[in-house]
């Protein structure tokens, strides 16, 4: 399973990362950022710029094996795209996928909610975007503990994530 | 001795560029990217700016000779803009963008080509800026790292 062995705090080893955006700028910085923090998994980069190439998406996901998605799209007409792309990944597979958005807005926050996101994130792409996936695959990894082992972790695998996930994970 | 001179000059240079408000914060998360795996690394992501954002705008010139004009494919296009202006740090530009994609939510055409006007104007400073500011760090040398001021 992708992520044996991962601690928090640590960039999950071999986590393979679907990267979409339109914005060949916002890729090339996302990736010089993964690769800074260590991150040695697979990112697979698609543009999403037409419903042509959002059919081929979910397949994409099924036969690789993403861990994590982050996704930018536009969320104009041409967005209802990467909605019907969400449903998809969260009926379906259960990967956390992570918005990056270049707005602001709030429609998109709560259109972004209602189709199950794991977090919205507003552009620039800066470090802490880092953090806040170590953040979100370790609530993935937590869930999946739980559902096996009916059982909370031991304490200490929190003491490295911090105030933040302890607080979560009551509500996970 | 010479050397502690064009140093200086770069700082200068590149201190102007966010005092005179061309760049913000973003600018500095690039440089801080930077490493000895992609040492031109911040001059690359100009680079495809330059790319993306010319073909953007000559997108957005046709569009906006169109009668009728169309504000949605316009504001998407002005959407894209802005993202990569974003991601570069580009300030001016940036507020540009937000101003038209404003005038092109309430179908203000009138409105939209004067700002576009404006917005080629600041690509346009901004670009020969930082096509200089790279050109004065190139020539400085392969030692010549941005330092961000304390």
């Amino acid at each position: 399973m992708d992520g044996d062995g991962f601690l928090p705090g640590e960039f999950p080893a071999g986590l393979r990362v679907l990267l979409v955006d339109g914005d060949p700028i916002s890729l090339v910085i996302v990736k010089k950022l993964l690769r800074t923090s260590l991150y040695e998994g697979h990112i697979l980069q698609l543009f999403l710029q037409n419903a042509t190439e959002q059919k081929r998406l979910c397949p994409c996901l099924e036969r690789r094996k993403m861990g994590l998605i982050l996704l930018c799209v536009m969320f104009t007409c041409l967005a209802w795209i990467g909605l019907k792309f969400l449903d998809c990944v969260e009926r379906e597979m259960d990967i956390p996928v992570i918005i990056l958005s270049a707005d602001e807005g709030d429609d998109d926050l709560l259109k972004s909610v209602i189709h199950g996101t794991s977090a919205f994130y507003v552009k620039p792409v800066c470090p802490r975007l880092v953090q806040s996936i170590s953040e979100h695959v370790f609530r993935k990894k937590v869930k999946e503990w739980r559902a096996l082992n009916k059982s909370t972790l031991p304490s200490e695998h929190f003491q490295i994530m911090g105030q933040i996930c302890s607080k979560d994970i009551d509500t996970v | 001795m010479e050397r502690n001179q064009s140093r200086r000059q770069i700082a200068v240079t590149r201190q102007s560029l966010f005092d005179q408000g061309f760049l913000d914060e973003q600018f500095v998360q690039l440089e801080e990217l930077q490493d000895d795996a992609n040492p031109n690394f911040v001059e690359e992501i100009a680079t495809l700016y330059y790319r993306d954002s010319s073909r953007l705008i000559n997108n957005l010139e046709q569009a906006l000779e169109k009668s009728p004009l169309d504000f949605n494919k316009l504001d998407n296009y002005m959407h894209q803009l802005k993202g990569s202006s974003t991601s570069i740090g580009a300030k001016k530009v940036k507020a540009e963008c937000t101003q038209f994609r404003e005038y092109c939510r309430t179908g203000n055409g009138e409105g939209c080509v004067r700002t576009f006007q404006q917005l080629k104007k600041e690509y346009g400073l901004l670009k020969r800026k930082l096509e200089a500011y790279f050109q004065m760090v190139r020539q400085a040398g392969p030692s010549q790292v941005a330092c961000r001021p304390k």
